[in-house]
């Protein structure tokens, strides 16, 4: 099977832009990737996009404000993983032989306001109604739990804000550039206890776009490329005793598989961007990806292990809690974050120790995608 | 000139999870694998047999996990916070995800005894009573 390779990314910032529509958004995201490649429109033989909530033909809209070849337009919706989930057809296009150069895009503009609040009657579930599914709630009961079970403290999961807060200022593209302090985060209204209103994603207008291209015709683009070595993708699978570990095996399932195409292990990778869409998914998915063992998240990156300077750096760009969270565009300016780091362009906010492998964990309603890159 | 008598009622909030008259939740069992589910589903997911039974479930379980939600969701029958929200876990094996109702927000744990309760939410424009399922602390339980 061929290697594929991302030799472009960009981004639109983060943050909120009532005035910009999502065009506008997706235009700056793809304009940016297409001159990081130095790649002219015209070589892009399909585009595939992902987006949630932009409507009929949003995809076709964005990308026509660019390249109007009468290329393929694919569009995905995947949740909050919609863009990684692009970004996997475009592997399988390529790997297909199908096309040689793709291009991917993921944006979305928010509604204000908690996700999930009732806005269609007739769509509208029993635990909308009945104010069951508020949405940390999964993140929330699973770290109740996990509180209970570790003997974790409120301040293990605050403490993963101030870390994504601090990494953000030094990230020009990311929605929020304040450093917070750990009395700050913990002191924000709670939402859903342990879970208060700095460890939450915001809502997020935002684009994110790259370039990718079959191995063999990287070098017609400038720059060093930077090689998709493993992925894989599932959903949360059924399993009787059920309970509050809503998501286990999942993640670690597909990330056993996604290190095994890259013929890598957990100790291979540099430098990792998880979903963070509430603070405890940071010290969830660190330990199904096996940095530490089970209960031991809370403490690795409390003692300062997933900093960017520490041994297993995580959520180098702010993450979805300050880098924002436009919901279609999250799993691409992932993929952006570790292509940066790995060719070393990511400024203060820089790995050290040349980063050789960087892994993307981005999660929806739709499951689970795990991007594997290296140089 | 006919005079239509018109009786209050009392209907869920949602059909398909609760029999009012009864004060159960309605499930799923599987004939073949044993399996429970709640809500009712027409597959088993452990083991693919078609054609479930429907069952009255367990009105008592445990607490396997909860938060308190600290705000209101717009929209919701949940008009005032903080209130507590668990997974419970039935007897039969069962999750159900709920409010918890009559108690103390503090005062929740995981483990703790919990029943089932269902009782009126809000009136329609027709003047029904409108119905929800909750699961309160059960007084003497253990916790
Ligand atoms: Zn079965």
């Amino acid at each position: 099977m061929r290697e594929v390779a991302i030799v472009g990314v960009g981004l639109h910032k983060f943050g909120r832009f009532p005035e910009k529509n999502i065009e506008e958004l997706g235009r700056v995201a793809i304009l940016n990737a297409l001159d990081d490649a130095g790649a002219s429109p015209g070589v892009i033989q399909a585009a595939f996009t992902g987006h949630v909530l932009q409507g009929t033909g949003a995809g076709l809209r964005v990308v026509n404000e660019v390249i109007q070849t009468g290329l393929l337009i694919d569009v995905t919706e995947k949740a909050c993983a919609s863009s990684s989930t692009a970004l996997r057809h475009a592997c399988w296009a390529i790997q297909l032989g199908l096309f040689d150069v793709a291009l991917v895009v993921g944006f979305e503009k928010m509604q204000r306001g908690l996700l999930g609040a009732v806005t269609d009657p007739s769509a509208v579930t029993y635990d909308q109604l009945a104010g069951i599914r508020i949405m940390p709630g999964v993140y929330a009961l699973q770290a109740m739990k996990y509180m209970h079970q570790y003997g974790a403290r409120p301040e293990h999961f605050a403490h993963v804000s101030v870390k994504s807060h601090r990494n953000a200022t030094m990230n020009p593209y990311a929605q929020y550039q304040k450093a917070l302090t750990l009395e700050e985060v913990l002191n924000s209204r709670m939402i859903a206890d342990p879970i208060t209103l700095y460890q939450c994603s915001p809502t997020t207008d935002g684009a994110s776009a790259a370039v990718v291209c079959a191995r063999e015709k990287a070098h017609h683009f400038r720059g060093k490329p930077i090689i998709i070595a493993g992925y894989a993708s599932g959903t949360p699978p059924y399993t009787p005793a059920g309970g509050g570990d809503l998501a286990e095996g999942m993640v670690e399932s597909i990330a056993r598989q996604a290190f095994k195409m890259a013929g890598l292990g957990p100790e291979d990778i540099d430098v990792t961007q998880v979903h963070d869409a509430f603070t405890p998914g940071e010290v969830f998915s660190i330990e199904a990806l096996d940095y530490c063992p089970r209960g031991e998240g809370a403490c690795f990156i409390w003692e300062g292990k997933a900093d960017i300077n520490g041994e297993k750096p995580v959520n180098t760009d702010g993450g979805l809690v300050s880098r924002g969270h436009p919901i279609g565009a999250t799993g691409l300016a992932q993929i952006a974050e570790i292509v940066w780091q790995l060719r070393g362009e990511a400024g203060p906010r820089q790995v050290p120790r040349d980063p050789r492998a960087g892994l993307c964990h981005n999660v929806g309603l739709g499951g689970c995608n795990i991007t594997i890159l290296k140089k | 000139m006919t005079i239509e008598k018109t009786e209050k009622k009392r209907i869920p909030l949602k059909e398909g999870l609760f029999d009012i008259e009864k004060g159960r939740l309605t499930g799923s069992k599987c004939p073949q694998c044993g399996q429970y589910f709640f809500p009712k589903r027409h597959v088993c997911l452990n083991c693919f047999h078609r054609d479930l039974e429907d069952v009255d479930l367990s009105t008592r379980g445990k607490i396997d996990t909860y938060t308190i939600s600290r705000m209101v969701l717009p929209g919701s029958v949940m008009k005032e916070a903080p209130y507590g929200i668990a997974l419970v876990l039935l007897p039969e094996g069962a999750i159900v995800q709920t409010v918890l109702t009559d108690c103390d927000v503090e005062s929740i744990s995981i483990g703790m005894e919990v029943e089932l309760v269902i009782r009126k939410v809000e009136e329609d424009e027709e003047g029904n009573e409108v119905m929800a399922y909750f699961f309160r602390p059960v007084k003497g339980g253990s916790s």
